[in-house]
């Protein structure tokens, strides 16, 4: 069994009188330890599928399941209990932290929240975990707001794997940071799905980021699947029109795949 | 250059913070200085001011130290409109945290409460409040605060109602938190300042209101207060006016200063964040 399936996804939003159907019957799994991108033009319905598939907004038609569970079915405490495995990173670090909160605030939420433990231990498990991340265990005390966008996405991915988590989504993670940490951060994320075998659903509209980090990709349309297959295969020869045109629209990518044939 | 400075350069600001400390100060040192019952008979009734240097405001018609009457009376409403403040910032935090970040029936009913409170003038609502339970320290707070926590909690509604759709609460549902610890522990702190910036108003509105409804004779009857002691005076208007006339200046200079100060604070604090 696959660790997500999402079948036959569904989500309309009404605006002024108009529908918008944000995502429109969307069919796709991962499997353990396996990065799947999103990949898609601004508006094709990336986030809403990450929302979706986080439980933060609600379907209108369509199935989860999460770890042979039916993921939909789940609701109040079972429902909290069970985002310990399905956590996620948001773009811009800064606003995805309360902005009175330290860095050990952060990470101490989910290990206080789910049990893991106890209040005297929680400060090694915090350090522990700033540490797992390239972090110095000596930046707990200091605010979100002072520490650099590198450190502060590394305190997410920090809080992420808090829980031990299998699956993470990361919707455009890495998009809103400079070139040189970007990788760094890219690196830190397959260097621990490596070591936790974590699965990815990884939402990036950087076809060249997707290429180097995915396993497998689906590339999105107006709410529909315009193509999907293997990372590579997909982006180096895109078959449809939607794919041609992304392909086209990433110059630094046109460059790397040519030096690559 | 730092708030505090320039709250110092605000001349309103701290002719306000003046005023406020001089009611502070009156506050403390009553009972040190005017030790005993204010209410007692200290000379003879009627007494006008500055004529004798041991009662130097005077007394009223029954003989009792103006001057005791006002310091002890700088008490009660002090006490009064902080804590009366205090409950309807409380109330109204909490009521347009809960409408505004569980949003449906809950918002709904909330905020149909919010308006049936809010359509009845807040001083019939104190005023009928007191004459059923009975005037009491207590029960005048309470009946304060029910009139003037509307306006607080329509603030935090709105401003909770922008909080919310931020990724940092979708985050902290995310990890599983429980709901009611993202409303009131991640949500309701950044959702304060607009509400306490109302707190100058309000602590002032609350201790007009106390005066309003000692003065008609529902203010704790075992307590001197500025509204009780311009109704006593009202009796001998004409020929004893300072008795109406000392307490009523009292009442203005504390409002005044609640008001400046209390201004003066949230802008030059306003000043800092926007500029930040
Ligand atoms: N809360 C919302 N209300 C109304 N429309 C929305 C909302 N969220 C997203 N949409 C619409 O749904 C579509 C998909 O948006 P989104 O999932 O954010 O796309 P992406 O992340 O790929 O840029 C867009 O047309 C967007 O305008
Ligand atoms: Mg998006």
């Amino acid at each position: 069994m696959s660790l997500l399936a999402v079948s036959n996804l569904t989500k309309h939003y009404r605006r002024g009188g108009k529908t918008v159907i944000a995502v429109d019957d969307v069919s796709f799994h991962i499997e353990p330890g396996e990065t799947l991108a999103l990949a898609g033009p601004s508006g094709s319905g990336k986030s809403t599928i990450a929302r979706l598939v986080l439980r933060l907004i609600e379907p209108d038609a369509g199935a989860i399941e999460f770890e042979d569970n039916d993921f939909l079915a789940l609701g109040g405490a079972a429902l909290r209990a069970r985002r310990a495995r399905l956590q996620t990173v948001f773009q811009d670090p800064l606003a995805a932290f309360n902005p009175r909160a330290t860095v050990a605030h952060v990470l101490d939420d989910p290990l206080r929240i789910h049990g893991i433990a106890s209040r005297s231990e929680r400060p090694h498990r915090i350090a522990a975990l700033l540490e797992r991340v390239g972090l110095a265990a000596d930046l707990a005390p200091r605010a979100i707001h002072e520490i650099s966008g590198g450190q502060r996405q590394r305190v997410a991915i920090a809080r992420a794997i808090a829980t031990k988590p299998s699956l993470i989504v990361l919707d455009e993670a890495v998009s809103a940071l400079d070139v040189s940490v970007r990788g760094q951060i890219l690196d830190l994320l397959l260097d621990l799905q490596r070591q936790e075998r974590i699965a990815y659903l990884f939402i990036s509209h950087d076809l060249g980021v997707v290429r180097a980090v995915s396993h497998r990709v689906i590339l999105l349309d107006a709410g529909r699947i315009a193509e999907s297959g293997d990372a590579r295969a997909v982006i180096d020869a895109p078959q449809s029109a939607i794919g041609k045109a992304l392909v086209a629209a990433a110059p630094r990518l046109k460059r790397t795949t040519q030096d690559a044939s | 250059m730092s708030p505090l400075r320039r709250f110092l350069r605000t001349p309103e600001a701290v002719a306000g913070a003046i005023l406020l400390a001089a009611l502070i100060a009156m506050a403390l040192i009553a009972p040190l200085l005017f030790p005993g019952d204010p209410q007692a008979i200290a000379g003879p009734a009627l007494l006008p001011p500055f004529q004798d240097w041991s009662l130097p405001l005077g007394t009223d018609r029954l003989g009792r130290d103006v001057l005791a009457e006002l310091f002890h009376g700088a008490r009660t409403s002090l006490a009064v409109g902080l804590a009366a403040a205090a409950a309807a910032l409380a109330i109204g935090a909490v009521v347009g945290t809960l409408a505004g970040f569980a949003g449906g029936l809950v918002d709904e009913v909330l905020m149909r409460i919010t308006d049936a409170f809010q359509t009845v003038p807040s001083f019939l609502l104190a005023l009928a409040f007191v004459s059923v339970v009975g005037p009491s320290l207590g029960i005048v707070v309470a009946a304060i605060a029910l009139g003037t926590w509307t306006g607080p909690a329509r603030v935090a509604r709105a401003e909770v109602l922008s909080i919310r759709e931020r990724d940092y609460v979708a985050s902290a549902r995310a990890i599983g938190m429980h709901p009611l610890e993202i409303a009131f522990r991640e949500v309701l702190p950044n959702a304060l300042p607009p509400v306490l910036a109302m707190s100058s108003v309000i602590v002032a509105a609350a201790i007009l209101t106390e005066a309003a409804l000692s003065f008609l004779g529902l203010g704790d009857p075992n307590r001197v207060t500025w509204g009780g002691m311009i109704a006593e005076g009202r009796a001998v208007l004409r020929t004893a006016p300072f008795l109406s006339i000392v307490p009523g200046i009292a009442l203005v200079l504390t409002v005044l200063g609640v008001y400046l100060a209390g201004e003066g604070v949230v802008e030059t604090t306003a000043v800092r964040r926007s500029l930040s």
